[in-house]
């Protein structure tokens, strides 16, 4: 299994500030120190049109574009469809999940999760790769 | 039918007795006479029936309007649905800010200088009883979360003795099986999803 490079910058996506906090010290304990971040969805396709991110952890519900939204668009751009992109959000129907798992999402968490959880979804992508 | 009846008397004419004619026309008479009878007892079936049916609507209408009243639409419209959402809204903020102020201790404890054990223990402790305070959060949305919870009962018991009076409950499910099927709710269901062969 080839571990993810520590020194890959990382956009998270999450409308709630709390939330972003938590991932980016589960992260730095990680070691991942390159971290930034967007409020929505539409925020964080135009940060990733100006920078190349080595993974995106994305929440579902955002307004205005959502996550899943945000998925789509970047599975649709030639640019960014191969970057790992992994869902973290609250939304465990099964049907969002297959949708998510269609859409092209990489890897997918439910909350609330713990910093275990987070590694071994990480460790996932990257060993597929 | 009107044709039979011609011939038929055509039929008597050209026979020519009187005698005949009159039998002829009481038998008529007597035919109308019981079909008229007849006819009677089911109109006056189907009348009592449709009075009857519309008796019992008029009385579930006055049941209704009756049940509607006991629900009070107007007072959850006005006042229980907004004063849940106050409070829903309240601990939306005050568990955001307890979480927030745990998260400062936190970070704060890990970028503390260790080099000074003493210190260190003393800053830790400090931001420990700060954790505690923080956490005291729990009380608050607790007591406001049974506010909703006592609002969303009375409304469920308002709701079910409405739809009891109204036969709305008849037949309907609380949640198809197959829709309750489709939240997987945990981790390791949605990890069971992605464990089935990716095709990108």
């Amino acid at each position: 299994m080839m571990p993810a490079d520590v020194s890959m910058p990382i956009l998270v996506v999450d409308d709630y500030k709390t939330m972003i906090r938590i991932i980016r010290n589960l992260l730095k304990q990680l070691g991942f120190d390159h971290v930034d971040e967007a409020a929505d969805g539409s925020e964080a396709l135009s940060k990733m049109r100006q920078k190349k991110y080595g993974l995106v952890i994305s929440d579902w519900n955002m307004e205005p574009m959502t996550g899943y939204e945000l998925l789509k668009e970047v599975r649709n751009d030639t640019h960014l469809s191969k970057t790992p992109f992994i869902m973290v959000t609250a939304e465990s129907k099964t049907e969002n999940v297959v949708a998510a798992k269609k859409a092209g999402v990489d890897n997918y968490i439910v909350k609330p999760f713990n910093a275990q959880t987070l590694k071994s979804k990480i460790d996932a992508v990257f060993s597929v790769e | 039918m009107k044709s039979a009846a011609s011939k038929k008397s055509k039929r008597v004419s050209r026979g020519g007795g009187r005698r005949s004619d009159e039998a002829v026309y009481s038998s008529v008479a007597s035919l109308a006479e019981i079909t008229a009878e007849s006819l009677d007892a089911i109109v006056r079936k189907i009348d009592g029936e449709v009075f009857r049916e519309l008796k019992a609507i008029a009385q579930h209408i006055q049941t209704l309007r009756q049940e509607i009243a006991v629900l009070k639409p107007g007072e959850i419209h006005r006042n229980s649905i907004p004063s849940a959402g106050h409070e829903l809204d309240e601990v939306v903020h005050a568990t955001e800010s307890a979480s927030n102020r745990i998260l400062e201790c936190a970070e704060e404890v890990m970028a503390a200088n260790t080099s000074d054990v003493e210190r260190y223990k003393e800053f830790v402790q400090e931001r420990m009883l700060s954790v505690f305070e923080a956490c005291s959060f729990q009380d608050l949305t607790g007591q406001r979360i049974a506010k909703v919870i006592d609002t969303l009962k009375q409304i469920e018991t308002r709701v079910a003795r409405f739809a009891i009076a109204a036969r709305a409950d008849e037949g309907a499910a609380a949640m198809p099986e197959s829709e309750a099927k489709l939240i997987a709710n945990s981790q390791s269901a949605v990890d069971k999803i992605f464990a089935a062969p990716r095709r990108r």
